[in-house]
């Protein structure tokens, strides 16, 4: 690929995409033809009313589901005709997933939480091990690698699942309503976070019906009824917490 | 190297791992330390999930360590009750008589023996012909019952039976029919408990007086009847005294001859002769229809490890359905843990699990709860074997059944995990992370 210096690299890329849902007899469109881009560097908001399919984009978007027609790039490539097994390492190695309900493994501590992408790259254990606690630095939580996720808060599990979001190094972090279940100060510790990283050129794209959290992006892309109502820039709002970096003192405990 | 604008800009940590990676999944080692989680996460479960395999391995190691024992345990008396011995006895159901009859008719008589113990001279090492029954022995005021033997002295060295004190009775003590005795260690401490030395004490037999001569040693309570309470006599003494039986022709008859061989591998050769011998005594016609019996130890041994191998064949039909049965134990509740880790497996698949992460993970999990089963059924095992040595069969392990058992266990875990482990592979990601 040659893309001249000057423009910036579309990490996302989609035509006309669709996503029909069909449940016995039921047919729904949940996504009745979106086309977007997004570049390289960009804090994106996606926002509508509850049932618009903000999450079948971002799942379409995150390759855990495909589309039902229409095209999708990611980073240049043609992700629509991937198998199974690609993409996984695309899922791996493109993709940080942050979910409303934290989705760590119960079972596994902290550390190992942020390692599982890792683990299923194959990253050796000691290297692995590193690279996560690096991680969990970042987001303040370093002393709690060893704790279960069932001992730390609803702010500090996000915080957990943003780094393991990042332990890939992905070209694009998503996250549905990563607030949802968080009261207004932790989100917008959360929130800060995610502003940080994006200082820092990470692509973000956060799934919100919330003004106060789409408020942090500069770029609103709202949904309704499975058609883009709008897209425009906006000037974001700053991260109430005092400076947004360094990200371990915008975000660690005080 | 020209960096080309965001192509090779990876703009999340600086310390992002240089790619490519290796790129090969999780691995067995990876998949060992999921499953091993999750296995000791949940340790009651898991050993119940496990306990169809606990109990089929520990019935086989147990139940094959027993059988083992055991058959050890009667060759060994066999093995003691004499060497290269062939035993002469009537034919059961009486040969050429009704074929319905209660017991065996004597047929071999005294005088069978006393041919037998001259027709083949140094081919045979010694002769014992003997008669039994059981007698009420009396000594002071006590008594007891015993197993009353009439025998000739080869009894010593052909039935490997020595005393531990005194003496045998002497072909004299047979040629004149004495009223001497060699007592077993129960009768001794049944009649001359206060004792120091039966030897030379008196013994009644059914009323009829006769001297202790001998004392047999302590035989231990395995083996064929009571051996300790024998009591041993010359068997002419005893055709005169006891002896109610008497052949077709008149002649005193004896329940069994036996001889034993001076070379085992004439044994074949001499069951052939012996057979021969009788048959001319007899006047038998139809070989296949003998009114005797010509029997080789070597041939009791051979139909024991029959039984044994039957028994093995046995063994290892409990050992296959238990397992049948724990493999879907294993196989039931992998099921239901897959249902239940359902947001697990979409999470893992969102952060980058293939499918053959997933199925490496459960398939894993399925073989060490079978494995863990396996092991933990092979102690329970030999501690079930050893409890059973309390009651007298001291049990011998070998290292086939549990191998076997051990890698059956294994195989049943990955066959029976299979299925389970595909479905959690199969699910669809989005439907997973949907899963409450
Ligand atoms: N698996 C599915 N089967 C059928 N309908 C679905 C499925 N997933 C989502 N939908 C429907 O698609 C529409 C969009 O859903 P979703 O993308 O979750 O919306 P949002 O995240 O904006 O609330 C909703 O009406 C929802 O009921
Ligand atoms: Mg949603």
């Amino acid at each position: 690929m040659t893309a001249a210096a000057a423009a910036p690299l579309a990490v996302v890329e989609l035509q006309d995409i669709r996503k029909i849902y069909t449940q016995g007899e039921l047919v729904f469109e949940a996504l009745r033809g979106v086309s977007l881009t997004i570049l390289q560097g960009e804090m994106v908001a996606l926002m509508g009313p509850s049932g618009s399919g903000k999450t079948t984009l971002m799942q379409v978007i995150g390759l855990l589901d495909r589309p039902s027609s229409g095209s999708y790039h990611l980073a240049g490539r043609d992700v629509t005709t991937l198998g199974e097994n690609d993409l996984a390492r695309a899922r791996n190695e493109d993709i940080g997933f942050v979910f409303q309900a934290f989705h760590l493994l119960p079972r596994q501590t902290l550390l190992e939480n942020v390692e599982v992408p890792l683990v299923y790259a194959g990253v050796p254990p000691r290297e692995r091990r590193a690279r996560a606690l690096d991680l969990l630095e970042r987001v303040g939580l370093a002393d709690k690698a060893g704790s279960r996720p069932s001992q730390i808060s609803g702010g500090q599990k996000q915080r957990v699942a943003v780094a393991r979001a990042l332990a890939g190094s992905p070209r694009l972090l998503l996250a549905d309503e990563p607030t949802g279940n968080l009261d207004t100060r932790t989100s917008e510790e959360v929130m800060a976070l995610f502003c940080a990283l994006h200082a820092e050129g990470t692509t973000v794209v956060i799934v919100t019906h919330e003004a106060d959290i789409g408020a942090y992006a500069e770029r609103v892309v709202r949904v309704r009824d499975g058609l883009i109502e709008s897209d425009r820039q906006q000037v974001p709002r700053r991260p109430g917490v005092a400076a947004p970096l360094p990200v371990a003192q915008a975000v660690g405990e005080a | 190297m020209t960096v080309q604008a965001g192509e090779t800009v990876r703009p999340v940590p600086a310390s992002a791992p240089a790619r490519p990676r290796r790129g090969g999944g999780i691995g067995l080692g990876g998949a060992f330390v999921i499953a091993w989680r999750a296995i000791v996460g949940t340790p009651l479960r898991s050993i119940l999930t496990a306990l169809g395999v606990i109990i089929g391995v520990a019935a086989v190691v147990a139940l094959t360590a027993i059988g083992q024992g055991s058959t050890a345990g009667i060759t060994r008396n066999l093995e003691s009750l004499g060497t290269n011995l062939l035993t002469v006895q009537s034919a059961r159901g009486g040969g050429g008589g009704s074929l319905v009859r209660a017991g065996p008719r004597q047929t071999v008589t005294l005088k069978d023996a006393e041919a037998l113990s001259t027709a083949f001279g140094a081919r045979i090492a010694g002769v014992a012909p003997t008669a039994q029954s059981s007698v009420q022995a009396k000594a002071g005021d006590l008594n007891a019952q015993v197993t009353l033997l009439g025998t000739w002295p080869a009894y010593e060295t052909v039935r490997n039976s020595p005393v531990a004190s005194g003496s045998y009775f002497t072909q004299a003590d047979v040629d004149g029919r004495k009223r001497v005795a060699v007592i077993g260690a129960q009768v001794v401490t049944d009649l001359f408990a206060d004792t120091p030395d039966p030897v030379g004490q008196k013994v009644r037999l059914s009323g009829v007086s006769f001297t202790v001569v001998g004392v047999l040693p302590d035989k231990g309570n395995s083996g064929f009847g009571n051996a300790n309470s024998q009591v041993i006599v010359p068997l002419s003494t005893y055709i005169q005294r006891f002896s109610r039986t008497n052949s077709a022709s008149g002649q005193p008859t004896v329940s069994n001859v036996y001889l034993q061989a001076t070379d085992k591998d004439d044994l074949t050769a001499l069951v052939t002769d012996v057979t021969d011998l009788m048959s001319t005594r007899h006047e038998q016609t139809d070989p296949d229809n003998l009114d005797f019996s010509v029997q080789n130890q070597a041939d009791s041994l051979a139909s024991l490890n029959t039984i044994t191998n039957t028994l093995t064949l046995l063994v290892g039909a409990i050992a296959g359905i238990s397992l049948l049965v724990g493999g879907i134990g294993i196989m039931n509740i992998m099921l239901v843990s897959v249902t239940e880790r359902t947001r697990e497996i979409g999470v893992r698949k969102a952060l980058g699990a293939r499918p053959r992460d997933i199925l490496t993970q459960f398939l894993v999990e399925a073989a060490l709860l079978s494995l863990g089963g396996g092991i933990i059924g092979i102690g329970l095992g030999i501690a079930t074997a050893y409890a059973g040595n309390s009651f007298g069969i001291s049990p011998v392990f070998s290292a086939t059944p549990i191998v076997v058992a051990f890698v059956f266990s294994a195989l049943v875990g990955v066959f029976f995990g299979y299925y389970p482990a595909a479905r959690a592979a199969r699910l669809d990601p989005v439907e997973s992370l949907r899963y409450e």
